[in-house]
């Protein structure tokens, strides 16, 4: 399919050139040239998250990384592999199935979210804390930085200190400090059985948080509530609240797991098995992309009762927390975001993005900021990359 | 940086911030922190600044900054890379101290600890809650969380559990210009850059951490330590390799060839087989009900490539026999050989067999003896090459086989460290591992971090911009390429707990 330039909008702002450079040489040539000619770009993935951000003030071009799409190395038996970035989620999953293994990230819209656009955004699912996000899975990468230079850090390996982690620092820096061109991972083997239970809750049961406090220790691979309207499609009808439970491992213990989370929560309203599990982690994933004004929160909670506080508002019916690592995702009314952001902020929740939304200006002054826009300064001196202005705004 | 001249009005604003019992400064009591384990590259610091608050951390990186003293922050001094040997001079900022557990959060299972408490007392205080912290570096009984949060540790259980990196969720640390900055903290994620990322693991160069946010594991229900001995290392590596093929993680896989097991029984006498050309340590844990089926799994696997015997440890002293062996490995060089060389490569794991192979070969060829003790999950290499300390063309040959080692790490796709850094040891060896690009945007990062170069300046990158001054006027003795011991250093104690290697 021929791309063009209306496929790269981003908050309705179109570039006015859009580049598809064919290898990492061409990308990291491009980027110079935009130095050069003191013009702004935005690394352009799959588009997931990019589409529905606020327009950056200046948007020149579009870089798009698709035809970067190769797997440099896979190596089963060492559970590694090296691919370019524009390589797409869902090819990667097929492509490490056939082996009987999997790189535990999820990320909305697979089909189109592409590797370089995960790491970007740090993205991870619901499974995050047991199998960790990109930066606990990247081993490498090479990167173009503000300037075109084409580097790499890390290395292919499972263990491996040697040199700054440059490629730590880009993970999750959503473009604004590099582009990823390649990447390495470590990888996973398909647990032998996996369970994913359903559960409805009432508000009640949502705050109870005896009822809850044993979760963080059983190590479950997702605790995800969800509001009533979340997911028409799965969440328990009539229930105020949906709560997943799911659990990765051998047998045996995935049956333990399963009379412990019976003993705590009653027999589940659904129960889903071996390979009908992971279409719902990424069901769950893509839910996190719904359309609309959006605001998303981290916090130190690991159990349902943390959002107890949202109840009676009207952006429970449409939430989705990951209790197991404690994001929060919110789609509020416009006259309601104020007072969420007050009653989250009192209840131990950070904003950490937002879509839609503005979040209260922070003050531009202090040793972090400091550092921060020195990173951007020493990795993009030209300024070239257009998102790199947000993180300079934080 | 360079260090300046030290003069006595400077050491009376240092006692002034820190008090009388804070500060170092006799030529007899720095010695002792003239280097870490890797003791061939000595070099005394002008000073030793021993705060016990984050503030006292702030005013004495201030303090040094006006004196234009470089500063290497130092933990328990085990390294094995010379990170924390103060090769410019200037002060050896010693962090053991601040050695408290500040918090646990037992439901949302974190803790706030400080930089100076030892990695095992951790664990042990936790224990009663069933908590534990899982990074356990060889060191643990020794090494600090600052250090293991410095070189990014690992340890022989890393392979099922991650690295330091993966249990660490915020870091506490003063900048060179003396701002205190949390980075991270104790949610999953942080409305910012991953700074926390990049200072895990930059030996000192970035910041100096003074609190650490780490995530807590429940201590596992059950444990299980395997033992095998094979007729070929070749087939106990791949045992390993078809064992986490099947999708069966284990805790630890431990490879001893033939030459270390010999040493170990000559040395322990725990009825080892000296005639086996490999022991392989396996270690399962987890939930009582997954263990038989998986110990079941591994003996099969094991016993199809040729394992003679298998002995699963019935108890937790039978385990932590079989444990002694493995880590006795480098006890029993040091009383073998009059200076040994250690290396931490990393190869791919499939790689193991040939890699091992190519180590033999080449220190055959130069008629030296070696051996490997490794941490075969994760193709994490530790190869030695025994020499006499007397001989200086020995300890040439010894150099120049490691160096060919750590190339051929290079050359299989591995890398030149796999958990104890770069520090002074491996420096020379980055520009073979990496690209003159690859260094210099390294360099960007780490000069943002700290402008005036006065962290641990030289460790790391070889040469070029910023460090390669520092590098230039370095104190110390010519920078040796290797971990290399001598007996009597490997046998000496500092104050500040043993200099014997830890792998």
């Amino acid at each position: 399919m021929q791309l063009t330039k209306a496929d790269f909008r981003i908050g309705g702002a179109e570039p006015r050139e859009l580049w598809v450079p064919a290898n990492a040489e061409a990308a990291a040539e491009a980027v110079r040239a935009c130095a050069e000619a003191r013009e702004t770009l935005v690394p352009w993935g799959g588009g997931v998250t990019l589409a529905h951000e606020a327009a950056p003030e200046r948007y020149d071009r579009a870089l798009g990384l698709g035809a970067l799409d190769a797997m440099v190395a896979y190596e089963p038996d060492d559970f590694t592999l090296t691919a370019q970035c524009g390589i797409t989620i869902a090819e990667l999953r097929r492509t490490l199935a056939a082996r009987g293994q999997e790189l535990p990230l999820e990320a909305a819209h697979a089909e189109r979210a592409t590797l370089g656009g995960v790491l970007a955004a740090n993205a991870s699912g619901a499974r995050r804390l047991r199998f960790g996000a990109p930066r606990d899975r990247i081993l490498g990468a090479r990167f173009v930085t503000g300037d075109g230079v084409l580097a790499r850090t890390g290395g292919r390996v499972v263990k491996n200190v040697a040199g700054h982690a440059v490629h730590r620092l880009l993970t999750g820096s959503e473009g604004g400090l590099g582009v990823f061109v390649e990447a390495s991972l470590k990888l996973l083997p398909l647990p032998p059985a996996r369970l994913a239970l359903t559960h409805g809750a009432d508000g009640a049961l949502l705050a109870d948080a005896a009822r809850w406090r044993a979760f963080p220790r059983r190590e479950c691979a997702v605790l995800t509530v969800l509001g009533e309207e979340a997911a028409p499609s799965f969440t328990v009808p009539g229930a105020p609240f949906t709560v997943i439970v799911g659990y990765e491992d051998d047998a045996a213990r995935v049956a333990d797991d399963a009379r412990f989370t019976a003993a705590q929560l009653g027999a589940p309203r659904a129960r889903r098995d071996a390979s009908d599990v992971p279409p719902l982690w990424q069901e769950l994933a893509t839910l996190e992309e719904r359309p609309g004004a959006r605001l998303t929160f981290t916090s130190a909670h690991r159990t349902p009762d943390a959002i107890a506080f949202l109840g009676g508002h009207d952006a429970a019916r449409t939430l989705v927390f990951h209790a197991a690592h404690g994001r929060l995702h919110l789609w509020p009314r416009a006259e309601d975001a104020t007072a969420l952001l007050a009653a989250a902020a009192a209840h131990g929740f950070t904003p950490i993005g937002s879509r839609g939304i503005a979040l209260p200006a922070r003050p531009l002054t202090g040793a972090k900021h400091a550092l921060r826009v020195r990173l951007s300064d020493a990795l993009d001196p030209a300024r070239v990359f257009a998102l790199g202005e947000r993180w300079r705004a934080r | 940086m360079t260090a300046m001249p030290l003069t006595a009005l400077a050491l009376d604003e240092l006692r002034a911030l820190l008090g009388e019992d804070g500060v170092v400064a006799d030529a007899s009591s720095l010695f002792t922190y003239d280097a870490d384990a890797m003791t061939l590259s000595r070099v005394a610091p002008d000073v030793v600044a021993l705060p016990r608050t984050s503030d006292e951390v702030a005013a004495v990186l201030l303090w040094a900054r006006s004196h234009g003293l470089p500063v290497t922050p130092r933990g328990a001094g085990t390294g094995l890379a010379g990170g924390c040997t103060c090769e410019s001079g200037g002060v050896s900022l010693s962090l053991n101290r601040m050695d408290r557990v500040l918090s646990v959060d037992h439901e949302r299972l974190f803790a706030w600890v400080q930089p100076g408490l030892v990695n095992l007392w951790l664990s042990q205080q936790l224990a009663p809650a069933g908590l534990y912290f899982a990074p356990d570096p060889a060191s643990q009984q020794v090494s600090t969380i600052g250090g293991n949060v410095s070189t990014n540790a690992g340890g022989p259980h890393c392979l099922k559990y991650g690295v330091t990196l993966n249990h660490i969720l915020g870091v506490t640390v003063v900048l060179e210009d003396g701002a205190s900055v949390t980075l991270g903290g104790e949610a999953c994620d942080a409305p910012d850059f991953d700074l926390a990322s990049v200072v895990i693991g930059s030996e000192g160069t970035t910041a100096v951490v003074t609190a650490v946010c780490v995530r807590l594991l429940p201590v596992p229900e059950a444990v299980q330590t395997m033992l095998f001995d094979f007729e070929s290392v070749e087939d106990a590596c791949h045992t390993v390799s078809r064992v986490i093929a099947e999708g069966i993680v284990p805790a630890a896989m431990e490879i001893m060839d033939r030459h270390t097991v010999g040493l170990v029984e000559a040395w322990l006498q725990m009825g080892l087989p000296t005639d086996a050309a490999a022991l392989l340590l396996i270690e399962v844990d987890g939930p009582a009900v997954s263990l038989p089926s998986q110990v079941e799994r591994i003996g099969e696997i094991a016993r199809e490539w040729r394992a003679r015997s298998q002995r699963v440890a019935k108890d937790a002293a039978e385990r932590a026999l079989l444990w002694k062996g493995r880590k006795s490995a480098f006890g029993a060089y040091g009383r073998t050989a009059s200076g040994f060389y250690i290396m931490d490569g990393v190869v791919p794991r499939t790689k193991l067999a040939e890699a091992l192979a190519t180590i033999y070969r080449l220190a055959e060829e130069r008629g030296l003896e070696a051996g490997n003790v490794f941490h075969a999950g994760d193709g994490n290499l530790h190869p030695h090459v025994l020499f006499d300390a007397k001989s200086e063309q020995q300890q040439q040959d010894a150099l120049e086989v490691s160096h060919e080692i750590l190339r051929m790490c290079i050359r299989f796709g591995g890398t030149i460290s796999g958990e104890h850094g770069v520090g002074i040891e491996k420096r020379p060896m980055m520009t073979e591992l990496f690209g003159a690009d690859d260094l210099a945007v390294m360099e960007r990062v780490r000069a943002a971090f700290d402008p005036a170069r006065m962290l641990n300046p030289g460790k790391i990158l070889p040469g070029g911009s910023g460090c390669g001054e520092a590098h230039a006027h370095a104190r110390g003795p010519a920078q040796l390429g290797g971990m290399m011991f001598g007996v009597d250093a490997a046998r000496s104690a500092g104050p500040e707990g043993p200099n014997l290697p830890w792998i």
